[in-house]
C-alpha cells in the first residue's frame, strides 16, 4: 500500500464573508416561542420576534398557502434581521428567496414575470430521482503535485468492491474534496457521479486490525458487494422555478445558444403545476411551501401589487414576507397616498408586525455582537462612546465605525480599540446628519446648485 | 406484453430515416417521449449502433445511453474535467451483435481465460461476468429479451478470450430473429432521405 499523501488544505468553503446580517443565527426564541432578550444574534424587538415566531410555526406546518406578512418600522430597527432570522430557523431544506423591491424592474423581463419567477423559486418540491453513484472501498489514493507548486494536480483513485476493482482519474475539484474529507486507504466512500459529492460511510472491517489512532466515532462497515457503479434513488428538493427552466429550454442544438431563459411561457407553468399535483397525488413528490421575502416593498408599483393580490390566492403560493420603512406615502405608479405605500386592499390581507427603535442597552448589546462577528476588540470606554454615537446618529453608522476603527487600531499596532480610534474614524467619516449639515453650509460651491429640487423622490 | 406488442410499439413510433455514410440511420420517437436511434450497415444489414435517450423525472433531456455499439469518445466532456472519470486502462464494455447472436466485448482484460466465469441469473434476468482474481465484475441484462419478454437460457451462452478481450455471446432465440427480420423489412420500406438535412420532428 502506498502511503497516502493527504495534506491539510485550507478549508475554502468555511471562509464566509461578513455581511450586515451574518451574525443572525435564528429568531432567538425558546420552545414556548417566548423571545429571549439576547439570543442567536438577536437583541430586543421582543414583540415582533414573538410574532415572527408564530409566523415561523405556520410556515413549518406547511399547510397554509398564500399568507402575507408585512414587517414595518423605522430604518435600522431590525426588519431585515427578523426576516433573516426566519430564514435561518427554517433550515436549508425550506426554500427561502429574498429579493429587494427594485430588483424586479429589469429591461429583459416584465415585472410580473420577475415576480412569478420569485414566487416559484420559493416553492420547493421534494422528489426522488435516480442518480449514478460509485460506492467502494478506497484501495489507494495517489496525488501528484507539479514540482513548481502551481498548475493542475493529477490524481488517481483505486476503488474496490468484494468483486472488482477500478482505477479512476481525478480532476482538480475532486482532489480538493477528497483531501478535505480526509479520505484515506481503507475508507468506504460513495461518490455522486453527477455532482462529485463525496460521503464517507466508514472504515472497512478488513482494516479494523490496523491499530491506527482513530476516533471513538469511527464506524466500521462491510466492503460493498457487486459492481462499483450503481443507480440509486435519492431524494432532493428542487424549486418549481428550476423545473420550469428545465422544461422551457429550447431543445436540440438551439439550446447551445440560449444561455438565458428569459420569460417562461404560462403554458409551461400550467403543465408543470398539473404534473406536480399529479406527482403529489401519486405520492412521488411532496410540496414544500417556502418563504418569499421582498425587502423595500414600497418600491413595487400598482401593477405589482395587484399581481400580488391575485398570486396570493393561488394554492401553490408561498408565505410572503415584506418589509418597508415608509410611512404614509404615494403608491408608486399612482397619485394616491396610502400607508407604507401599499394599497389598502393588499394591506387588508396582511399581518403587520412593527419594529420599534432600539434602547441604549440594546444598541450596546448589538454593537458587542457585531464586534465579535467582525473580530474587533473594543475597550469599555470605546464601547460606551460607540453606543452613544449609535444612539445619536444611527445604528448602521455605529456598526460601520467598528471595522474602520478596528483597522485604525491595527495600523497603530494596538490590540484593543480605544476611544481615540473611534474619535479618529468619527472625524474621518461623516454620518448622515453631519453630512447634511455640511451640504447646507456649502451647497453653493457644489455643481448644479442652481436647480433646486426639494428632495429625492423615490416613491 | 408479448413479442407482438414490442413490434407494435415500434410501429406506432414516429420514425425518421436517413441514409448517410454507408449507414441507414433511423430515429424513433415513442409515444411516451423516449427516443431511440439505430444505425444499420447498408451492405450487410448489420445493426451497428442502438442508443436511447430518456427524459428525466423533471423533464430534462438526458444523455444518449448506448445499448449497442461504441460508447462516444469523451472529447467534448473536457468541461467536466474537474470531476471523476474512469482511467483509460480500465476494462471497456460494449455490445456488438452479429446476425446470429448478441455479443458483448470487454477490452483491456489482460487475464488468462480460466479467471473468468460467465453465468446466467435467470431470476434477476441478467448475465454475470465474474473474475476469480476479483478484478472485474459485471452484471448486465439483455434488453432485447426483456422487451420481448423471453426467458434467459444458460445454454445459449458462451465466451472466448483473445487479445486482452473477453467476448461473450448469446445465441439469439428464434422469436428475436423473426422479429428483427420483420423490422428490417419494414425499415427498408421507409423512404430514406439521402444526404443533407431532414426535418427532424423532435427539434
Amino acid at each position: 500500500m502506498a502511503a497516502t499523501k493527504v495534506p491539510e488544505v485550507r478549508d475554502i468553503t468555511r471562509i464566509e464573508r461578513i455581511g450586515a446580517h451574518s451574525h443572525i443565527r435564528g429568531l432567538g426564541l425558546d420552545d414556548a416561542l417566548e423571545p429571549r432578550q439576547v439570543s442567536q444574534g438577536m437583541v430586543g424587538q421582543l414583540a415582533s420576534r414573538r410574532a415572527a415566531g408564530i409566523i415561523l410555526e405556520m410556515i413549518k406546518d406547511g399547510h397554509i398557502a398564500g399568507r402575507a406578512v408585512l414587517i414595518a418600522g423605522q430604518p435600522g430597527t431590525g426588519k431585515t434581521a427578523i426576516a433573516m432570522g426566519i430564514a435561518q430557523s427554517l433550515g436549508p431544506d425550506t426554500p427561502f428567496t429574498a429579493l429587494a423591491g427594485s430588483e424586479i424592474f429589469s429591461l429583459e423581463m416584465s415585472k410580473t414575470e420577475a415576480l412569478s419567477q420569485a414566487f416559484r423559486k420559493a416553492i420547493g418540491v421534494r422528489i426522488k430521482e435516480e442518480t449514478e453513484i460509485i460506492e467502494g472501498e478506497v484501495v489507494e489514493i495517489q496525488i501528484d503535485r507539479p514540482a513548481t507548486g502551481t498548475g493542475a494536480k493529477v490524481g488517481k483513485l483505486t476503488l474496490k468492491t468484494t468483486e472488482m476493482e477500478t482505477i479512476y482519474d481525478l480532476g482538480n475539484k475532486m482532489i480538493d474534496s477528497l483531501s478535505k474529507e480526509k479520505v484515506q486507504a481503507g475508507d468506504v466512500i460513495t461518490i455522486d457521479k453527477a455532482t462529485g459529492k463525496i460521503s464517507k460511510l466508514g472504515r472497512s472491517f478488513t482494516r479494523a486490525r490496523d491499530y491506527d489512532a482513530m476516533g471513538a466515532q469511527t464506524q466500521f462497515v462491510q466492503c460493498p458487494e457487486g459492481e462499483l457503479q450503481k443507480r440509486k434513488e435519492v431524494v432532493h428538493t428542487v424549486s418549481l422555478h428550476e423545473i420550469d427552466v428545465i422544461n422551457s429550454r429550447t431543445q436540440g442544438f438551439l439550446a447551445l445558444f440560449s444561455g438565458d431563459t428569459g420569460e417562461i411561457k404560462s403554458e409551461v407553468r400550467e403543465q408543470i403545476n398539473a404534473k406536480v399535483c399529479e406527482w403529489r397525488e401519486e405520492g412521488k413528490a411532496e410540496i414544500i411551501p417556502g418563504v418569499l421575502f421582498i425587502d423595500e416593498v414600497h418600491m413595487l408599483d400598482m401593477e405589482c401589487f395587484s399581481f400580488l393580490n391575485r398570486a396570493l390566492e393561488s394554492d401553490l403560493s408561498p408565505v410572503l414576507i415584506m418589509a418597508t420603512n415608509r410611512g404614509i406615502t404615494r403608491i408608486r405608479g399612482t397619485n394616491y397616498q396610502s400607508p407604507h405605500g401599499i394599497p389598502i386592499d393588499l394591506l387588508d390581507r396582511l399581518l403587520i408586525i412593527t419594529t420599534s427603535p432600539y434602547t441604549e442597552k440594546e444598541t450596546r448589546q448589538i454593537l458587542k455582537i457585531r464586534c465579535e462577528e467582525e473580530d474587533v476588540e473594543l475597550s469599555e470606554e470605546a464601547h460606551t462612546v460607540l453606543t452613544r454615537i449609535g444612539m445619536e446618529t444611527s445604528l448602521r453608522y455605529a456598526i460601520q465605525l467598528i471595522s474602520t476603527a478596528g483597522l485604525v487600531c491595527r495600523k497603530r499596532k494596538g490590540t484593543e480599540v480605544q476611544v481615540e480610534d473611534i474619535k479618529r474614524v468619527y472625524s474621518l467619516f461623516l454620518d448622515e446628519a453631519r453630512s447634511s449639515q455640511y451640504m447646507k453650509e456649502y451647497q453653493d460651491s457644489f455643481l448644479f446648485n442652481e436647480t433646486q429640487t426639494p428632495s429625492m423622490d423615490t416613491s | 406484453m408479448a413479442v407482438q406488442s414490442w413490434i407494435d410499439i415500434l410501429r406506432l413510433s414516429k420514425k425518421t430515416a436517413l441514409i448517410h455514410d454507408g449507414k441507414r440511420k433511423i430515429h424513433y420517437l415513442f409515444t411516451d417521449g423516449k427516443e431511440m436511434a439505430e444505425e444499420y450497415d447498408l451492405k450487410t444489414d448489420e445493426l451497428i449502433v442502438r442508443k436511447w435517450r430518456h427524459k428525466s423525472t423533471l423533464g430534462a433531456h438526458g444523455q444518449w445511453q448506448v445499448e449497442i455499439g461504441e460508447p462516444p469518445a469523451d472529447s467534448v466532456t473536457s468541461s467536466d474535467a474537474d470531476v471523476i472519470k474512469e482511467n483509460c486502462s480500465n476494462p471497456v464494455f460494449m455490445r456488438r451483435d452479429t446476425k446470429a447472436s448478441f455479443q458483448w466485448r470487454i477490452r483491456n482484460l489482460p487475464y488468462p481465460k480460466d479467471v473468468f466465469s460467465v453465468s446466467v441469473e435467470a431470476s434477476e434476468r441478467c448475465i454475470i461476468i465474474k473474475t476469480s482474481n476479483k478484478k472485474y465484475y459485471k452484471k448486465f441484462g439483455v434488453p432485447d429479451l426483456d422487451r420481448s419478454q423471453l426467458p434467459l437460457d444458460g445454454s445459449a451462452l458462451s465466451f472466448t478470450h483473445a487479445n486482452n478481450t473477453l467476448i461473450v455471446s448469446y445465441k439469439k432465440p428464434k422469436e428475436i430473429l423473426t422479429l428483427e427480420q420483420e423490422l428490417l423489412r419494414e425499415l427498408k420500406k421507409l423512404k430514406g432521405t439521402g444526404e443533407g438535412d431532414v426535418d427532424c420532428k423532435t427539434q
